[in-house]
């Protein structure tokens, strides 16, 4: 057993997540994933890519591109004012930034406090879900942010 | 063709190995650096299996380099150490400190060794104590000669006699026997050796003895120890056929033992050390009754009946021997040299020069938009700001050169190559050709050199196939019977230009538009010579009479071509009929950084390889025909061209409508043009290619993506693929 999987289980009992609002939705990623939070910038436009993939930044010297995850889930609007920030995340060997309304928190979720998601259709695939938090009044969205970018239907790898 | 046989000619016979002399002593340096911490890290109880097998490596790769350069000292001591380690990683011997005492005494003598070839000069380095004890080791005995005994200094008492053992050399005449071999001829074989070798000694042969059926008998005065010439033996004959027996004492030490007539007995004159036979003979010394064993040892003739008056004079020889390197190492003040010899070069990972070209690379988009922002500064109220951020400017270009440079390779790495390739072609066709090198030290990027190795080969199996005649044919002809191919490299301007000569048949124009006829190609008679020329790069293009298993497939010279331009290279070719031709290819000197034009397309950037674009023009709407409704073509010096307009290619929103592009850009790629429709000409600008592939995915006619000056992405086209693109 590798020293990573040791880890994993113990980060299962009590991971940290960083929150981040869609519309009027909040959802939950791993903050180990996270690399950075930067104010939203023009990117680049790709030709004929999907309508949720807004371009490429310059991202001190490597090309990262951009995933708007409001329009990939649908969200009503989709504004970029003074609070819309991109996060940049690290997944595998990849740099890639996704689009937010706004970041809200560091939050330690512990494994009891994580409810299924029921299946149902949303523009969602429920694999891409870890589960349901219930933190106060709010509920949280744990997304499994790694698997979702790297899906094929998001079309960022070849 | 005078010019053809100018300076660096390299004659294809003979290649000069001296010029990689200085990598292999690099390598040797560090694999013995290696070895040495290797060894000193290494757990005698519990040795890792990885950890010998590394150490062995390190062995086996300087015995590989020495064997190729022909340093013999080198490769035997090393080969021997092999021996050891390989008993060690294959766990018939379990590794003790005795053995690496040896291991890390033979590293120092190896260190010295390579320090003599590099040129610090000195002594030959004795190593037949060394070579003995490893010997002793692989044999599973504790080694004869005290290297390095636990406690170096109290030992060499007790060791005295046994150290005679090991001193072998001194000028001696012994008897070797040979055999019993299947065909005695084979012996003849160390005759020559002896001729060849004329510091070895001398050599006779001797009666072949009755008793000894098949056995061939010489007789060898020598000065070199039987280790030495047991290795060399082994060219020729197997070591175990290989038996010396004492003719007559050594010079040295005349002893009454040793002078009895030669030994018949098969067990005695036993030199070397085999299991069996040597375990004794090694341990003999320790006790001075040792009249049997030690009787016939060649080595051991001064040994046991008189141990005490022998060993004396050999006693300081012994307790030198006691500290592994001290007797071995050239002289210390040769030292500095070889110092210096050795750190005038470090090598690097590829990945860490990338890495920072990668950042050079920012730092020049950081100091262009810095430049940027501050041309609107008042020079008079920021006279200060403005002169250091000049000083910037000058200094990252240097430094981006500087940088470079570093991942530059001379192309001499891909012209050496050729000799031996062109000699065995130029034998199996028949034919007689003498390779001219030109500007071997013209450096390229070490990743274009590996790309333009293969095109290169084939322009040069070509010129050897196609272009030179067979000799009578020269001679027909009046030509020399030798033919002559010159490659040269060389700068010019941002590029590199790389040419394949030959002084051969050249091309036929005749020929070569009969074949395309025969292709299906529309070839005209009035295609100037550069466009006939030019058909030899079509797809399936071969002028060859018959097809070789060298060239002739019509599979080449496209792929050539496409491999080059994919490079951002051009190939030219100029041939006259009769008297040969030439390839030009001209190459950029880096892939990391590109002359680019960028182009204005509504608000979006695009960048354009320059070495793809041909010519721009202002076009007027009427300028633009169409074919069938939609394709749209314009004339452009009697010519129609496809055009392309960007706009629709890359879906570029617009705001202005009532906007009309009016900039057309031709481009060429792949033997084909289109004229790209754009909105404004922006400028020329070297550029850093980044790729996409590396975070994102690859996109369409474009080939990677580079920062612009105010840190903006843009998209860098893919020529060739929008001229597919117009094909379709």
């Amino acid at each position: 057993m590798g020293v990573m999987e040791k880890l994993d289980l113990q980060a299962q009992v009590a991971r940290e997540y960083l929150t981040f609002r869609l519309g009027d939705e909040e959802y939950g990623i791993d903050i180990l994933k996270v690399q950075e939070i930067r104010g939203y910038e023009n990117p680049t436009r790709i030709a004929n890519a999907p309508h949720f993939l807004k371009g490429v930044v310059n991202l001190r010297g490597t090309i990262v591109p951009i995933v708007d995850l409001r329009m990939r889930f649908g969200c009503s609007s989709a504004e970029y004012n003074a609070f819309t920030v991109s996060i940049i995340l690290h997944i595998g060997q990849r740099t890639i930034g996704v689009v937010v309304d706004s970041v809200s928190d560091v939050m330690e979720i512990p494994a009891e406090a994580m409810r299924p998601a029921p299946e149902m259709s949303s523009a969602i695939d429920a694999a891409y879900i870890r589960g349901l938090a219930q933190v106060g009044e709010r509920m949280v969205i744990l997304l499994d942010i790694e698997s979702m970018l790297m899906s094929p239907d998001m079309g960022l790898v070849d | 063709m005078a010019e053809m046989s100018t300076d660096n000619s390299q004659a294809s016979a003979g290649i000069d190995l001296s010029q990689f002399y200085q990598v292999f002593f690099e390598e040797a340096g560090e694999n013995l650096e290696n070895m040495e911490q290797l060894l000193l890290e290494l757990d005698l109880t519990q040795a890792d299996d990885e950890e010998l097998n590394a150490v062995f490596r390190c062995a086996h790769s300087i015995k590989g380099g020495a064997a190729t350069f022909g340093f013999a000292d080198v490769a035997e001591l090393t080969h021997q150490m092999e021996t050891l380690l390989d008993k060690l990683r294959r766990h018939e011997l379990a590794p003790n400190a005795a053995m690496v005492d040896v291991l890390l005494a033979s590293g120092d003598a190896l260190k010295a060794m390579l320090a003599r070839h590099q040129g610090a000069g000195g002594d030959a380095i004795e190593t037949s104590e060394l070579l003995f004890n490893i010997r002793a080791l692989v044999a599973g005995e504790a080694p004869p000669v005290p290297i390095a005994a636990p406690v170096a200094a109290p030992a060499p008492a007790a060791a005295a006699p046994v150290v005679t053992v090991a001193v072998s050399s001194g000028q001696r005449t012994v008897e070797l026997q040979v055999g019993p071999l299947s065909q005695p001829s084979q012996a003849d074989n160390l005759l020559d050796l002896f001729k060849e070798i004329t510091d070895l000694g001398t050599i006779e042969a001797l009666p072949d003895a009755p008793e000894l059926a098949g056995v061939r008998r010489f007789k060898v005065n020598t000065a070199t120890p039987e280790s030495e010439l047991l290795d060399l033996f082994t060219f020729h004959v197997a070591r175990e056929q290989v038996k010396f027996v004492s003719l007559e004492a050594p010079m040295a030490a005349p002893t009454p033992a040793v002078a009895a007539p030669p030994v018949k007995d098969e067990g005695f004159g036993f030199f070397e050390p085999l299991p069996g036979e040597a375990a004794p003979a090694a341990a003999a010394p320790a006790a001075p009754a040792g009249k049997d064993t030690g009787y016939g040892f060649f080595d051991n003739a001064p040994g046991a009946p008189n141990a005490a008056p022998v060993a004396s004079p050999v006693v300081p020889d012994a307790s030198a021997a006691g500290k592994p390197q001290a007797p071995k190492v050239a002289p210390k003040a040769e030292k500095p040299q070889a110092a210096a010899l050795e750190s005038s070069t470090i090598r690097v990972s590829v990945e860490k020069v990338d890495q920072l070209i990668n950042l050079v690379g920012e730092l020049v988009i950081t100091q262009a938009m810095l430049a940027q922002n501050s041309r609107s500064l008042d020079p008079v109220v920021y006279q200060q700001l403005v002169t250091g951020l000049t000083d910037l400017d000058r200094n990252t270009r240097d430094l981006q050169e500087a940088v470079m440079s570093i991942r530059m390779i001379p192309m001499s790495t891909v012209f050496s190559r050729f000799p031996r390739m062109l000699r065995d072609l130029a034998n199996k066709l028949g034919k007689k050709v003498e390779l001219v090198t030109q500007g071997e030290a013209t450096e390229l990027d070490k990743g274009l050199v590996e790309k333009i190795t293969d095109p290169l080969t084939h322009l040069v199996r070509n010129s050897c196939d196609h272009g030179v005649e067979m000799p009578t044919d020269r001679l027909a002809k009046g030509k020399p019977e030798v033919g002559t191919i010159t490659l040269s490299a060389s700068h010019q301007g941002g590029s590199i230009v790389i040419e394949v000569r030959d002084d051969g048949r050249g091309l036929s124009r005749e020929k070569l538009l009969k074949k395309a006829r025969e292709k299906g190609i529309d070839a005209p008679d009035s295609l100037t010579d550069p466009e006939v020329w030019n058909l030899i790069f079509a797809p399936g293009f071969s002028t060859a009479e018959e097809v070789t298993d060298v060239s002739g497939r019509g599979v080449g010279m496209d792929v050539v071509k496409k491999n080059i331009t994919s490079l951002g290279g051009t190939v030219e070719i100029d041939s006259a009929e009769g008297y040969g031709m030439r390839v030009a290819v001209r190459l950029p000197l880096t892939l990391a950084i590109m002359d680019g034009m960028s182009v204005g397309v509504g608000e979006e950037v695009y960048i354009l390889p320059l070495s793809s674009v041909v010519e721009s023009f202002q076009v007027s709407e009427e300028m633009i025909k169409t074919i069938g409704g939609s394709g749209r073509v314009v004339e452009v010096r009697e010519e129609y061209m496809p055009v392309i307009e960007l706009e629709k290619v890359f879906n570029v929103p617009r705001f202005d409508w009532e906007h009309n592009s009016g900039i057309m850009v031709v481009v060429e790629a792949e033997s084909g043009r289109v004229a790209l429709l754009v909105d404004e000409l922006l400028g020329q600008q070297q550029v850093v290619v980044k790729n996409l592939e590396s975070n994102y995915r690859k996109v369409n006619d474009v080939s990677g993506a580079t920062i612009m000056g105010d840190g903006r992405v843009a998209l860098i086209l893919d020529v060739g693929s929008l001229v597919r693109r117009s094909r379709h």
